[in-house]
């Protein structure tokens, strides 16, 4: 501090200071950029329009993108403090390989040369399988166009899977089953039009703000939200169903039942547009209200209510997120909603659809591009058709294409564990937060020969535990394409330099790809992402996800674009899936699932009489690698808490702001801050998954959907007991 | 449809009727966020807060300390969290708050430099960073929290309304960021307001009686009746303010002892020197001390600015007068002047003048433990216990009744701070409880050790003290007594604030 300071002579009144330009008004001096860089904000997938402010080549501020058609002029949060995650002390910054037990930084030669030997030694000793990639939702469509082929023809394993499997893979799995193929069939206007609307385990106010535009816009609908929690959306319901956990499926039965029942579906639909409606109401005859009633906790009355209003509705909309997802039955449960939606025939029109509002920036690029549950463009593994066309398209023999899907991230882990897969590629993922039960994750890990791990940030948990890090651009820093939840590809733009030596994930899988003597001929003639975006249109036309129509010059005239659209139609900037009622299967009907409700696998009781939940808050962002460098973010949500129903405190003996440790069978989280609210029931407790430091997958259980393999994170048995490294309780006033 | 259950009208009918009920009562949706005409004279701007819309996204927060280039720990916009009922029928809302632009804003009022303006065209309460010398008075006096310190500055700072962005037409950035137009700008008739401003009350905020708060909230439909504050479980420990701390004991001490030197003067007690020229050079250390607490103590000299309203700068005027004339009288029992006694008067009614100014800067409503005749019947506590003490112990031989005032000053002081105790214990306020519970919980050794000191060091060894040594050990002890004292004075007191969130650093673990 200078003297000046000091006295008080100097009042910081130049670094305080405020100016006026054009395009910000009246502002504080230092968030007046030289110029603004349009792009897409990289956190969910609302698909936000964005600008970076960049000063002197640095991210000095972040806006909404005004013209964006998703964000309206507005950010959430993350959004608005978006610029501080560039220039975080802990950039991964340099290629580090592990010398003698230490990561010593080394140049990108050496890195990947040794990651290619290795990679290739493991494949010749324990066979081509035994090297597995994680990859993740944050990259943008051209780098997973990118990974997919090097990936699977460059490495030839098809032990590939991302993080989306954490997140999306039950609604992908879902439509799958019920329309032939992924795709979310809605748009975000929908939730505009929608004269009812009802919301499944998604907590849209904390984990997509700027979607509640929409339904503020929206002053006509009656709004029903399912969540065991008071969320902050159920406070915005009409109705709030406050179900027992992981019942959804068994409410979305009873609706069906009712239907059916009070004959409240569209017969004309049902008839023209799906198969399987006779073996429904068969097995619907079981899922009676008074039952429902009693799996659900919901009143029979509260039943008809529901029933009654979506199928009166002109146009019903069902959203949902991680509450149907993160669960063994997620894909039936999906399978369920995409049920009631047929049989109402609220599909394909303007606020009629069911709708899973995704995750990741780009989950939907990995899901259509990316080559991991399928081949790229929704293509599928087991049909010698899609593989055919894709092996011409690219010019590679067939039997290169694998014939089935390798393995879910969860069997790659398990299969660490048991030595099978004994090299692994990480790519901007945090297992090490993410990942249920991590007592299985850390034994896997540590049972591999090699481990690389490409990431923005260092260290991170993940990156510790690496034999090689790659240092990577992050959002801000590289070009290409994200596609969001309603299916609108957004143009994401460079605006400063990545630190250090790091570099464009993009850039790192060609470098790869020359290092293997296969970039010629897995990207011919490839330099820039551009390049990857042109062949992706070609191997995408025809497609449902069709992206012929969309190329750079047009997304830079018309701004964000949705899929479908072939090369020759004019972008609406308004596209509906299904609105013929012709679906992607054989016979072009969508198939009625019966999907049968069972109580989540590990029930409480006993040693262990809670059920923890777990989520979001609105202030971050996944495993917080990145909020956390947002001091603003951690100012808002500085730790971890674990929600408890005063009823239950009593009893234990706890109160507000107690440190506590939450025990179930596999693991303790320690010294979690006790937040007694009426938000969540007796019974039940409820914990955010952001924090390293408290991580409650700890505890959550390795319990996967059997067909998604998406894991069980929402409930699992618990106890909560005072912690013993509680010596602060008494510091309560 | 001839099948549909009896039940199907009624239920239809009551999910629509609730429906039409709540839609009636929301205001248009395109509703201006800011205002479209200007403002005509007796009106003002302020903000409107809709907590039916707000969904605690924290955007505004964000978009504020982006606007004003803010460090994080600087929130000049803030969101609070309330809730009430029982699971499932739960009510949880929030509360955005800026500054509520007050028609009696206290901060401007007790600002003793006149950084502070209600601004004349658009009724703003606006703060100039180049005038504030950091003493931070206006941060006691604000019930909503609203004026932060910034340290790093040394000045205070606060919302401003964006007027200079509303001057362009452009809505204030808390109100721009809103996702879902819970936030705006409006005009508002001053002296409609002031005879009804009910609307500015809002389950966890201060009553807005305190300084007329005009943000106008709009409150959900059959509020719970226990909503309130999720914060209300943790709080903090406040500034301890240590220049002050010292300062006011020792201002104290050297008033008492100049009542005592004047008394002694004028019963013909010789050879007092030592000890006014002693309690002199404290009282010129202690003010000259005073000045650190100031962000930017170059400028202290300003804080005489405030005279018309600002019980600071009184203090600040009150103590100088009573040096100068403790100089004065110091001066004269030197030289052996006659009219000392005059100059003696002076001193001691200046001294007494200045330690109800002292306390008067305390006794504000927005911290409820200091709002009360306790606050001086502590200060003048330590001077009638402090001063006499001091003038034995340094000067030595003097009667029996200076021993008897310290020792009835060691009494009041010890009952002041029961009956205060008592007071805050059982108290229905949040506030005065919360202080209580610090006192007798995180801070109660230091509480014990003080109450210990004064009946046990401050009486007994002051009856005892028939040796030099014992005598300072009492005026040590008792020193250090209240030096703990106006520690736990000013760590102890909890402010009244608008709610904060559950988990926000605002309000840290012990």
């Amino acid at each position: 501090m200078n003297w000046k300071r000091t006295l008080g002579l100097d009042n910081l009144s130049k670094e305080y200071a405020f100016a006026r330009s054009e395009a910000t008004g009246y502002v504080s001096a230092q968030k007046i950029p030289d110029y603004w860089v349009p792009t897409t904000c990289g956190y969910c997938s609302v698909g936000c329009g964005i600008e970076i402010g960049v000063k002197n080549g640095r991210a000095v501020a972040s806006r909404p993108h005004a013209a964006h058609p998703v964000n309206r002029g507005k950010l959430c949060p993350k959004g608005l403090s978006e610029h501080y995650i560039l220039e975080s002390e802990n950039r991964a910054k340099y290629p580090l390989l592990r010398k003698n037990g230490k990561l010593a930084r080394v140049e990108w030669e050496e890195a990947l040369t040794v990651m290619v030997e290795r990679f290739h030694a493991t494949q010749a000793k324990y066979g081509a399988e035994s090297l597995g990639v994680l990859s993740t939702g944050q990259l943008v469509t051209e780098e997973f166009y990118a990974l997919g082929k090097l990936v699977q023809l460059g490495f030839g394993t098809n032990n590939y899977d991302g993080n989306t499997t954490l997140c999306m893979a039950s609604a992908v799995s879902g439509y799958k089953i019920s329309f032939g193929s992924d795709g979310p069939p809605g748009t975000y206007e929908d939730l505009e039009h929608a004269d009812v609307i009802l919301l499944i385990g998604a907590n849209l106010a904390d984990n997509h703000p700027i979607l509640c535009q929409y339904l503020e816009a929206n002053r006509h609908k009656t709004l029903i939200v399912a969540d065991p929690r008071v969320s902050k959306t159920a406070m915005m319901a009409d109705l709030h169903l406050a179900l027992k956990p992981r019942s959804d499926l068994a409410l979305l039965n009873g609706i069906a039942h009712l239907l059916i029942r009070y004959k409240l579906i569209d017969r004309d639909y049902v008839e023209r547009h799906t198969a399987g409606f006779a073996e429904l109401e068969r097995f619907l005859e079981k899922y009676t209200p008074d039952r429902v009633a009693e799996i659900t906790g919901i009143s029979q009355e509260a039943l008809f209510k529901v029933a009654l209003l979506y199928g009166r509705a002109k146009a019903g909309f069902i959203g949902w997120t991680m509450g149907v997802n993160h669960s063994t039955l997620g894909t039936a449960t999906v399978n369920a909603i995409c049920n009631l939606a047929l049989l109402t025939g609220h599909i394909g029109r303007a606020g009629a659809a069911p709708m899973s509002i995704t995750g990741q920036c780009n989950a939907m690029g990995t899901r259509e591009a990316g080559f991991t549950s399928g081949l790229p463009g929704y293509r599928k593994f087991d049909s010698a058709r899609d593989r055919a066309e894709l092996a011409a398209l690219w010019d590679v023999d067939e039997s290169r294409l694998p014939r089935k899907r390798g393995l879910a991230y969860p069997d790659i882990v398990e299969a660490a564990v048991a030595k099978r897969i004994r090299a692994l590629w990480i790519i901007a993922t945090n297992p090490l937060v993410s990942y249920p039960n991590q007592d299985v994750l850390q034994h896997g890990l540590s049972n591999l020969e090699f481990l690389v791990v490409q990431d923005g940030y260092h260290p991170t948990p993940t990156t510790e535990l690496a034999d090689l890090v790659l240092p990577a651009a992050i959002w801000g820093e590289k070009e290409g394409t994200y596609t969001n939840s309603e299916r609108r590809v957004s143009k994401v733009n460079k605006a400063v330099e990545p630190p250090g030596d790091a570099r464009a994930d993009f850039d790192i899988f060609l470098a790869v790809a020359e290092k293997l003597g296969r970039r010629d001929e897995l990207y011919p003639g490839w330099r820039t992402p551009e390049d990857a975006f042109n062949e992706w249109r070609r191997v995408s036309r025809g497609r449902l996800c069709d992206y012929s129509g969309i190329s750079y010059s047009l997304l830079a005239e018309h701004g964000a674009v949705p899929w479908p659209l072939p090369e020759g139609s004019h972008p609406n900037g308004n596209s509906r899936l299904y609105s013929d009622g012709v679906f992607q299967t054989s016979d072009g009907r969508a198939k009625f699932i019966c999907a049968d409700w069972a109580p989540f696998p590990e029930q409480p009781g006993g040693k262990y009489p809670f059920v923890l939940n777990t989520g979001r808050t609105v202030e971050h962002w996944h495993t917080r690698t990145k909020t956390a460098e947002v001091p603003i973010l951690e100012r808002l949500s500085p730790r971890a808490w674990l929600e408890m129903n005063p009823r239950d405190a009593r009893r234990l003996g706890l109160r507000s702001h107690d440190a506590v440790d939450v025990v179930s069978r596999r693991g303790r989280v320690e010294g979690v801050e006790l937040r007694l609210t009426e938000i969540i029931a007796p019974g039940q407790v409820f914990m955010p998954f952001h924090f390293a430091e408290t991580n409650v997958n700890e505890v959550t259980q390795d319990a996967f959907d059997p067909i998604s393999r998406e894991p069980n994170y929402k409930q699992c048995a618990v106890r909560v007991e005072r912690s013993l490294a509680n010596a602060r309780s008494g510091a309560n006033a | 449809m001839t099948t549909l259950p009896l039940m199907e009208s009624a239920l239809l009918s009551a999910v629509s009727r609730a429906k039409s009920e709540s839609l009636a009562l929301i205001e248009p949706a395109s509703r201006p966020l800011i205002p479209e005409r200007p403002l005509e004279s007796g009106e003002q701007y302020r903000f409107h807060f809709d907590m039916r819309k707000c969904i605690g996204c924290k955007c505004c927060v964000v978009a504020c300390n982006e606007q004003n280039g803010n460090p994080a720990e600087l929130n000049w916009r803030r969101v609070g969290e309330v809730e009430g009922g029982h699971y499932p029928f739960t009510q949880r809302h929030y509360l955005s708050m800026g500054c509520n632009h007050c028609l009696e804003p206290s901060c401007l009022i007790g600002c003793p430099v006149e950084a502070y303006t209600k601004d004349p065209n658009t009724g703003v309460v606006l703060h100039s960073a180049d005038t504030c010398i950091g003493c931070q008075y206006c941060t006691w006096n604000c019930s909503y929290g609203v004026p932060q310190y910034n340290a790093q500055r040394g000045v205070v700072g606060k919302c401003d309304l964006c007027h200079n962005r509303l001057s362009d037409g452009m809505a204030p950035a808390c109100v721009a960021a809103c996702p879902e137009g819970a936030i705006a700008v409006e005009i508002v008739n001053i002296a409609e307001w002031r005879r009804d401003y009910l609307p500015a009350n809002a389950p966890g905020l201060p009553s807005a009686d305190d300084s007329i708060s005009t943000t106008r909230i709009t409150l959900p439909d059959n509020l719970s009746p226990d909503t309130g504050r999720v914060d209300l479980h943790r709080v903090a420990l406040e500034h301890p303010h240590w220049p002050l701390v010292f300062m006011l004991v020792l201002t104290q001490l050297c008033v008492g002892a100049f009542a005592v030197l004047w008394l002694l003067d004028r019963l013909g007690r010789a050879s007092l020197n030592l000890a006014a020229f002693a309690s002199l050079g404290l009282a010129g250390a202690s003010l000259a001390a005073s000045s650190l607490h100031l962000g930017r103590p170059i400028y202290a000299w300003r804080a005489l600015k405030g005279l018309r309203r600002s019980w600071l700068s009184r203090e600040v005027l009150t103590l100088s007068l009573f040096a100068g004339a403790a100089a004065a009288f110091a001066g004269m029992l030197l030289l052996d002047l006659p009219g000392r006694g005059a100059a003696g008067l002076i001193t001691t009614l200046a001294g007494i003048a200045g330690i109800m100014c002292s306390a008067r800067i305390y006794t504000v409503r927005a911290r409820p433990a200091w709002f009360r005749a306790y606050t001086p019947a502590e200060f003048y506590s330590t001077a009638l216990l402090l001063g006499p003490l001091f003038v034995e112990l340094v000067n030595g031989g003097v009667p029996l009744w200076v021993r008897i005032a310290a020792i009835a000053g060691a009494s009041v002081q010890l009952l002041t701070q029961l009956l205060k105790f008592l007071w805050l214990s059982r108290s229905e306020a949040f506030e005065l409880r919360a202080s209580s519970l610090l006192l007798s919980g995180r801070l109660r050794d230091l509480f014990v050790t003080r109450l210990v000191l004064l009946p046990g060091v401050g009486v007994a060894l002051s009856l005892a003290a028939t040796r030099g040594w014992i005598l300072a050990a009492a005026f040590a002890a008792s020193l250090i007594g209240e030096w703990l004292g106006r520690y736990l004075f000013f760590v102890s007191v909890v402010p009244k604030n608008i709610a904060a969130g559950f988990a926000s650093s605002e309000r840290k673990a012990a």
